[in-house]
């Protein structure tokens, strides 16, 4: 275990005392190590302000304040270390010799070439766990192969089950993909975590970020291999529920309603005013709405037309219906249940003093984690992790950054 | 060896979100007891089917043992105290009203066994009003915002898309579940203390959109009634090709000049200054080079000219569909798919995990249990 810090370098939580050190850039990676941090880690991120991530660069021209870096990398601290010098890169094992787990989300071959593959990194960290994220993961024929999130989608199955009637699939939103892959590979350097407390053994995690897409549709690939019937795009269509789907309402909204049973659809039926509908012999059973389930949806969708989605969905879910508005972003930035649960919360920021971010999704209690520092300043934590960490006497660290071997 | 031998969890789930938390950490060994009404876990009635065994339930519980408990029943009631008696954690997916009516509220949870990590997963989370905790997964994906803007590029008249699968959101949400959970037993490990955990699972999918929602809230970017708010712009899309779709993703110059030799730099490509993705990406310049490029992308055969385009440094890959990934060379050779010979379904392949663990490999050791195949076995222990 890593010597606890006196100083306010975690947000405490169950993960105090966990050190963990990010070599990562846009958004996979840097995810992965907020989530640790999120849970009480002291996560550390390996900068250079002549290789920067490029979330810092996006969006504006003040590196320490990049709105997507802000939004990204909140309770990180942020150290500088030129790895293009053979004495940065020592600085980092050194780095690597204090830490419990090491993420990296870098170009495949990239950590190997630097030395900082597990081979390497166990010479300096026996027990070290070491995750790295790629597309496709760390070797195999197609290892060498580099993309995006919508990338990792169309690779995984995702993105083809996603898409309009009679059109090209056009999977989930591009952005879905880099934010859930993190999340797979934080799970997995904990169950290693958890292994090295028991035995003392550390380990080497080879992650592809692919395949954390199709698991998320595994109960569908499982069925497939079973049935032998292949999984297809399905728009909002469900084999047991109808309606299952998203109607318009008033303006350019609309509303999501779930009917898994008799109850709920005699109530929907209620509440639409639909008498004919509830009469109607095609939509008699829950067999006969599934079977039926396009007209049933344009039956619906009709009767939908008129309404306020929010006010909708309200009367609908105080008799028994699942409903949702399909929230926009205005609906969502304005939600006052979720600035209420503290899911949107704000942090501190070095340049306006405070920052809304998106809070963890997690409550624990008690000695939770208490999310409250925004994103780092590059460099912010030189003197934390040099000096403190590893050691380093003043004149030394005044010479590193003096020769930019901190830059 | 498996990552997490020695731990023993209940679970007293009966929806996809909890069972999916409980499945990753079967997988990765811990002994996970999931105790079941005595009609079965509601997803045992889920389809498909197969010689009357559900596939759903089959995928979500494998690794685990199950025990016949009917919590309307006092003396059962008592032999799950005893389970978390001697259990590590507990998983619950349950709403706070099912909690009030059997004993298992967090609080009550706490005070008899302080050593706990008890672990809550809801539509929306502990003190959201009751009715909405009986949100569907494509209610949650409404709520959260994600649906509102998938597919990219949707127009207004178009219904928002629920994403791929039926269950989206309890997978998400059961990810950052069984997250929680690791972190919090690790604690328990230093400690020997307990905690609560409450996830909802609107906020995982919140959480997920972090980059670009945050903008809007921080004010860097406007929110707005757009279905394409979420959308990065520029010509990133699906095309068709001659067997199937492609995905190109391209946003640098050297991405461009790349593409257009591999085209064989047609006249209309020559028309577009260099630099066009980073300097001069209007929509009517998507428009051009869609149009340019959709023709000859549909002569294409995907799987060589994306390892063409990739070898070039383009990031172009293969749509692939479910029934192309067992048969896919790098899902072969990662072992993505487990063979397991099944009771009920004969020999099948299993999707597995993304993480290859060097020193503790997930391995599906055992099929989901049937109903109550451990209760003699776990209640003697």
């Amino acid at each position: 275990m890593a010597a606890s810090s006196p100083r306010h370098t975690s947000c405490g939580g169950p993960l105090s005392g966990v050190r963990v050190l990010e070599i990562t850039k846009v958004w996979a990676g840097p995810y992965a190590g907020k989530m640790l941090a999120h849970l009480g880690a002291e996560v550390i991120k390996v900068e250079s302000a002549t290789n920067l991530d490029e979330m810092r660069a996006y969006g504006g021209v003040d590196i320490d304040s990049a709105p997507y870096f802000l939004s990204i990398n909140q309770e990180i601290n942020s150290v500088q270390v030129n790895m293009k010098t053979e004495e940065g890169l020592a600085l980092v094992k050194q780095m690597v010799a204090e830490s419990d787990i090491v993420i990296d989300n870098i170009r495949p071959g990239a950590m190997e070439r630097s030395k900082l593959g597990y081979d390497d990194l166990k010479q300096v960290k026996p027990d070290i766990i070491q995750c790295s994220i790629k597309m496709w993961g760390n070797d195999g024929p197609l290892g060498y192969q580099t993309g995006y999130a919508p990338c990792f989608a169309a690779l995984s199955g995702l993105f083809n089950l996603v898409g309009h009637h009679g059109e090209t699939p056009m999977g989930m939103n591009m952005r879905h993909g880099d934010s859930t892959a993190g999340t797979c590979a934080a799970l997995a350097c904990l169950a290693a975590l958890h292994h090295r407390e028991r035995t003392g053994e550390g380990q080497f995690i080879d992650f592809s970020a692919v395949e954390a897409l199709s698991s998320m549709v595994g109960d569908s690939l499982f069925a497939y291999s079973v049935t032998g019937e292949v999984p297809q795009s399905d728009e909002n269509y469900h084999p047991e529920m109808a309606p299952h789907g998203a109607y318009p309402c008033t303006g350019v909204d609309w509303i999501s309603i779930a009917a898994p049973g008799e109850a709920e659809w005699q109530a929907l039926c209620e509440v639409l005013d639909a008498g004919e509908l509830a009469q109607d012999a095609r939509f008699a059973s829950l067999a006969l709405r599934v079977e039926n389930c396009r007209v049933l949806d344009e039956a619906v969708g009709e009767l939908t037309g008129g309404h306020d989605a929010f006010d909708l969905a309200d009367r609908l879910r105080k008799v028994g219906v699942p409903a949702f508005k399909s929230m926009n972003s205005i609906d969502l930035c304005a939600d006052e249940f979720l600035w209420g649960r503290q899911g949107f919360r704000l942090v501190s920021d070095h340049r306006n003093g405070s920052r809304p971010i998106i809070g963890p999704s997690w409550r624990i209690s008690p000695d939770g984690p208490d999310v409250q520092r925004g994103a780092p300043l590059l460099g912010e934590h030189n003197e934390f992790v040099y000096r403190e960490i590893l050691g380093l006497d003043q004149d030394r660290f005044d010479d590193l950054v003096a020769r930019k071997v901190i830059d | 060896m498996s990552a997490l031998a020695g731990l023993t969890i209940v679970e007293i789930a009966g929806r996809p979100a909890g069972e999916y938390t409980g499945k990753l950490l079967a997988d990765f060994g811990a002994e996970v007891i999931k105790v079941e009404p005595p009609e079965g876990s509601p997803t045992r009635q889920m389809g498909p089917f197969k010689n009357g065994v559900s596939a759903l339930f089959e995928f979500f519980n494998t690794n685990k043992k199950s025990v016949v408990l009917d919590l309307e029943n006092k003396a059962d009631c008592v032999t799950l105290d005893r389970l978390l008696a001697r259990a590590n954690g507990l998983i619950d997916d349950h709403d706070e009203v099912w909690g009030k009516s059997h004993g298992l509220t967090s609080g009550e949870v706490a005070t008899a066994h302080p050593h706990l990590v008890h672990l809550a997963v809801t539509p929306f989370g502990q003190g959201a009003p009751a009715e909405w905790q009986k949100a569907e997964p494509i209610n949650v994906i409404n709520a959260s915002g994600w649906a509102y803007h998938s597919p990219s590029e949707t127009p207004d008249d178009k219904p928002p898309l629920k994403g791929p699968g039926r269950f989206l959101a309890d997978y998400e949400a059961g990810v950052d579940s069984a997250l929680a959970l690791l972190a919090s037993l690790h604690r328990q490990r230093q400690t020997g203390k307990g905690q609560f955990i409450d996830i909802s699972a609107d906020e995982v999918l919140l959480n997920r959109i972090d980059c670009v929602l945050d903008r809007m809230l921080a004010g860097e970017a406007e929110p707005g009634l757009e279905r394409t708010a979420y959308d990065m712009g520029g010509p990133m899309t699906a095309f068709a090709c001659k067997d199937g779709h492609v995905y190109l993703f391209m946003t640098t110059q050297v991405h461009w000049l790349e593409l257009r030799a591999l085209m064989g730099d047609p006249d209309w490509a020559k028309e577009f200054r260099d630099d066009w993705l980073e300097f001069d990406c209007t929509p009517e310049n998507v428009r051009k080079f869609r149009t340019g490029f959709r023709p000859w992308i549909a002569k294409q055969v995907k799987i060589p000219i994306t390892e063409a385009a990739q070898k070039a440094g383009v990031a172009m890959v293969s749509i692939n569909t479910a029934a192309e990934l067992p048969r896919n060379e790098q899902f072969i050779a990662r072992g993505f798919f487990q063979e397991v010979e099944h009771p009920a379904f004969g020999k099948v392949a299993y999707p597995t995990v993304p993480y290859k663990l060097s020193k503790t490999p997930v391995r599906i050791t055992s099929p989901a249990p049937a109903l109550g195949a451990d209760s003699g076995a776990v209640v003697d222990e």
